[in-house]
């Protein structure tokens, strides 16, 4: 199998989308206001005509890469490039302020590289045994899983578990439109043709995530783009090694973990990071005055989260972040279906995979180091152009899965409706993840209770089903543990 | 906020109630299995409860603590012109072809956003659209004849 994986891997085709990847990724991740799940969701349009190998290892580039560029724009504009990159600016733009931008963008891309290869090895070191584990799942272990994933989306997402709630519901409620699985019975169709298939789901994520977003950059498009100092120096110091050493590994363990929870993405990957880092360091008053540790523990931590998130995706099928969910999306294009099953049926691409995540953490070290003055330059690319321009790929990239204008109209619906609740305060992740666990959850659901013939017994007969349970409980308890608790401590002191 | 809350949650309740109506009228379940109409169901019932969650938090939570959104700055009303445009143009993309449509569209854009010439603004958004047009059409195979025009 080994031989397989590297034949498979060790091709000029995959290099090539794999470095295109990770530099388009760089790119995107670098202009403010641009995410990485946005840069996901543009690209994933390229794929739906490639083996499934390039195509995913393609996206895998975009996500590292995007990951790693948001901090370019928050080391050298104090803007981070994604939201990934908001815990780097608290140090990041101290260095460019005493014009050390070079070396701190080195520390950046050193760290970021030690943190994705902790979490790759993570996914190479667990997928196999958590996937072995999941083979012992049935309806009901799924179903309870769908509905942890689903209750754990909805408490840490956003500032409020209701909106949490609503948005998931509205994403499993997209999900019932089209032809029962199980009875062939047409749901809320209203008789259109176009909806007997059901919703596709990439278009209503471009909508979400791309469109949406870039509304948004509309609101301040006649703001003048900020310009960024010249970057030189890039080689981290001997010092910095050190600190880099020390801390980027570890930050990418804790990345990693945030990662494989379902819901927690690299932002929140990279704040707990820089604060355990705080909280460990001998001197946690420089936090914040332009400290090597400052920058190593967020970039370590959310390069972390890249590959942890892929972990629930490959072995559960269910999305660790945002960009998991659109890479569920770029799977099933392909035919295939993320669980336990695709590691048995299709372990070459598995491994495949894990191999070409490492090779793209790779490539964006030697991208980083050697060609940042390059990507400091997209950071001159005037938003007034690069936005119309994100329309068109929306609109094409929704048109071109399945060549429906009534996809377009999908996605434009989306934005719109993202762009809005996005004002309102909503995180729209929940929906996306809603819409992918929804189905997981019904499926399992009412094949559980064919199996038990009606009897809801089922759903407590197994270990694992009452770990899941229990866990869910919890996760739904949590927030209002936790705000008790802090008030609680407000009012003693 | 406290406004578009409590609207928030007329809107989801109402969407919830029709999905309640709608499942009320699929196949009934058998022999204890639910139906198609049951996961609708529970997932209507628990939006009703988390619009109402929501109302019951925002009246607690009292004006006091209220933002405001802001919807008909200038800045907003941007958008809304960009949405309308958007919309505009997916309506014509079909009937008159994707380059003229694209160029167009991308001009005005590109033309009011940044405020450059004519000339460089009409450049660069045909150069877009060919790049685009060819990429998809040519490379990804993807059918981009469409149209009366182009």
């Amino acid at each position: 199998m080994l031989l397989e994986v590297l034949t498979n891997v060790f091709t000029v085709q995959i290099f090539f989308f794999i470095i295109l990847g990770v530099f388009t990724g760089i790119c995107i991740g670098a202009l403010p206001g641009l995410t990485a799940t946005m840069g996901v969701a543009l690209v994933l349009p390229l794929t739906f005509g490639m083996e499934a190998t390039p195509g995913i290892l393609l996206l895998i580039g975009v996500y590292v890469g995007a990951i790693y560029g948001g901090s370019i724009s928050a080391i050298l504009l104090r803007t981070p490039g994604t939201p990934a990159a908001a815990a780097t600016v608290l140090d990041g733009y101290e260095f460019s302020k005493r014009g050390e931008s070079g070396r701190a963008l080195g520390i950046s891309t050193v760290s970021s590289f030690l943190g994705g290869l902790v979490s790759v090895t993570a996914l190479w070191l667990i997928s196999p045994q958590l996937a072995k584990l999941a083979l012992r799942f049935s309806a009901p272990e799924f179903f309870l899983l769908a509905v942890f994933g689903l209750s754990i989306i909805a408490s840490i997402s956003g500032n409020s578990l209701a909106k949490g709630v609503l948005c998931g519901a509205l994403g499993i409620s997209i999900s019932f439109i089209g032809i029962d699985s199980i009875t062939g019975y047409a749901r809320f169709t209203f008789h259109n043709i176009n909806l007997l298939s059901g919703m596709s789901f990439i278009p209503v994520m471009i909508g979400l995530f791309a469109m949406s977003q870039a509304f948004s950059t509309i609101e301040n498009i006649f703001t003048p783009d900020e310009v960024s100092q010249k970057v030189s120096k890039v080689w981290p110091t001997k010092a910095d090694w050190k600190i880099i050493l020390k801390t980027a590994p570890l930050s990418g363990v804790i990345g990693t973990i945030i990662g494989i929870v379902p819901g927690a993405g690299a932002e929140i990957g990279a704040f707990v990071s820089y604060s355990q880092a705080k909280r460990i360091s001998r001197h946690p008053e420089l936090f914040g005055t332009g400290i090597t540790e400052g920058i190593a523990a967020p970039e370590g931590g959310n390069n972390g989260v890249t590959g942890g998130a892929l972990i629930p995706m490959l072995t559960m099928g269910v999305p660790g972040d945002a960009v998991a969910a659109i890479l569920i999306g770029a799977l099933t294009v392909q035919g295939l279906q993320p669980g336990p099953l695709l590691f048995t049926e299709h372990t070459t691409l598995v491994y495949s995979i894990f191999l070409g995540m490492f090779i793209a953490n790779l490539t964006m070290l030697v991208l980083g180091l050697s060609s940042l003055k390059l990507f400091v330059k997209v950071l001159s690319v005037p938003k007034s152009i690069l936005t119309p321009m994100i329309f068109i790929l929306c609109v094409v990239g929704s048109y071109a899965i399945n060549t429906s204008f009534f996809d377009v109209g999908v996605m434009l619906f989306f934005g719109i409706l993202g762009y809005f609740l996005q004002k309102a305060d909503f995180s729209v992740s929940p929906a996306v993840l809603g819409l992918i666990l929804g189905p997981m959850a019904e499926a399992n659901f009412r094949r559980a209770l064919l199996m038990s013939e009606g009897s809801y017994s089922i759903f407590f007969n197994s270990p694992i089903a009452w770990v899941f349970l229990i866990l869910t409980i919890f996760t739904l308890a949590m927030p209002y543990v936790t705000a008790f608790l802090k008030k609680r401590r407000m009012q003693n002191a | 906020m406290r406004k578009a809350n409590f609207i928030v949650s007329g809107v989801f309740t109402a969407f919830a109630l029709l999905i309640i109506a709608l499942s009320l009228t699929f196949p009934p379940s058998n022999h204890g299995v639910p139906g198609p109409g049951i996961f609708p169901f529970i997932i209507a019932a628990l939006i009703i409860i988390s619009a109402v969650a929501l109302l019951i938090t925002t009246l607690i939570a009292g004006p006091k603590l209220d933002s405001k959104i802001d919807l008909r700055s200038k800045n907003i009303i941007n958008v809304y012109i960009t949405m309308a445009g958007l919309v505009v143009y997916t309506v014509l993309l079909p009937m008159v072809g994707f380059i003229t449509t694209t160029t167009v569209m991308l001009y005005l854009y590109i033309r009011w956003f940044s405020k450059r010439s004519w000339w460089k603004c009409a450049v660069i958004s045909l150069l877009f659209t060919l790049a685009i047009y060819f990429l998809f059409g040519l490379v990804l195979n993807v059918p981009m004849r469409f149209g009366l025009v182009l």
